[in-house]
């Protein structure tokens, strides 16, 4: 496989999976101008991570690894600025979606987001998408006994943060 | 509220921002120089921006040293005091320079497509480690208090009075930041009015953060 066609297959297989950029820019990005910034750093880390990728994980598995390890590390020095180059010919926004009859759930899901640790973040993020306990545990690097405890958990922290409100 | 409504609030989002599709991931699949840029500029990346910033002081530490190694040559123990000095800075300037090497090694083993826990828990490791280097290199203060002294000065008043004391409260000053400048102590006080000058410190903290909760991470408790 050529070095275009292997960068063409892995910006069609991220075009396919492009929704784990967004909520990953969501939940650990407040400012819009930081998500743009973020999503470009994911971008940018999949390309160069690319190479490592191994084919016995899925596909999902491994840009989940390096979004959410992307994420947090900017997350972490986001008070620094950095220097971001601009592509040619592209913008990357990502806006808040449109408010809608879930709003408040909405609000009260992304609070209760923004009040948890790096990683605990991540483990609820995943947990919101429905991945499996295995899958989890392959991204985050835990074991599977220990995701499901720290799962119950975040089920706590959420019913929770939502009877409050 | 159920489980199930939850999920469906954070599905129902997170599918509003998969319709918008403004990331335009098509625009940028179209124009793959863009992603050639990028890699050309990878310097800017955060974490390889540390490569050649190690590398630099590689580099200045061997021209160091190999400056110092030929002031220990060309002295060659005529004067005791300074050879010895002199060789005991260059030994420890060396190990700093070990130290360096080694966080270029793991710099370049850090991947992003590893799980989240164990890269970022080497991402801690990596900026703690930092600190070693500090310590290390505090260790050679007493020696810039030694290595201009001379045999005949023993006998005089102003060696004792002067010279001696200075050279022991360099080493007392050396030995306590090399037993105090650690992650546990970062919140005393001093250490920390120390660490402050340098642009580090924060980093060092939020570092430290990070291994600490990846620690608590791993670990299974029930509660």
């Amino acid at each position: 496989m050529g070095k275009t066609e292997s960068k063409e297959d892995l910006l069609t297989l991220v075009q396919a999976n492009e929704g784990i950029i967004y909520k990953i820019c969501h939940t650990y990005c407040t400012l819009p101008d930081e998500r743009e910034d973020l999503a470009q750093e994911i971008l940018y880390q999949l390309f160069r991570s690319y190479k490592r990728y191994d084919p016995a994980y899925r596909f999902t598995t491994w840009m989940y690894r390096v979004a959410l390890n992307t994420a947090i590390s900017f997350y972490r020095v986001a008070q620094q600025k950095r220097g971001i180059i601009a592509l040619e010919g592209t913008h990357a926004e990502i806006a808040d979606p449109d408010p809608g009859d879930g709003e408040h759930g909405l609000d009260v899901l992304h609070r209760c987001l923004a009040q948890q640790k790096e990683l605990d973040k991540a483990l609820m993020l995943l947990y919101l998408e429905s991945k499996s306990y295995k899958e989890i545990a392959e991204i985050m690097g835990i074991t599977e006994t220990n995701v499901a405890t720290k799962i119950s958990r975040i089920k706590e922290k959420l019913k929770h943060a939502f009877h409050q409100h | 509220m159920e489980e199930a409504t939850i999920k469906k609030i954070w599905e129902d989002s997170t599918r509003q921002l998969e319709r918008a599709r403004v990331l335009n991931l098509q625009s940028w699949a179209l124009n793959l120089r863009s992603f050639e840029m990028m890699q050309l500029q990878k310097a800017k990346s955060r974490l390889h921006a540390l490569v050649p910033l190690k590398l630099f002081a590689v580099v200045a530490g061997i021209v160091w040293v190999l400056f110092l190694g030929l002031l220990v040559y060309g002295n060659r123990m005529a004067n005791p005091f300074f050879t010895i000095s002199v060789a005991i800075i260059a030994l420890f300037n060396l190990l700093a320079i070990v130290v360096y090497l080694r966080h270029v090694v793991w710099i370049r083993q850090i991947s992003y497509s590893e799980s989240v826990v164990a890269t970022q828990e080497k991402l801690s490791r990596l900026q703690v480690s930092t600190i070693n280097t500090v310590r290390i290199l505090m260790l050679q203060m007493p020696f810039y208090a030694t290595w201009f002294w001379h045999i005949s000065w023993i006998g005089t008043a102003r060696f004792w009075l002067i010279s001696f004391p200075a050279a022991l409260c360099c080493a007392w000053l050396s030995y306590w930041f090399f037993k105090n400048l650690t992650l546990r102590n970062m919140d005393n006080k001093w250490v920390r009015r120390f660490m402050l000058l340098g642009p580090e410190y924060r980093n060092l903290l939020q570092a430290k953060a990070m291994m600490e909760e990846t620690i608590s991470f791993r670990e299974n408790t029930v509660e």
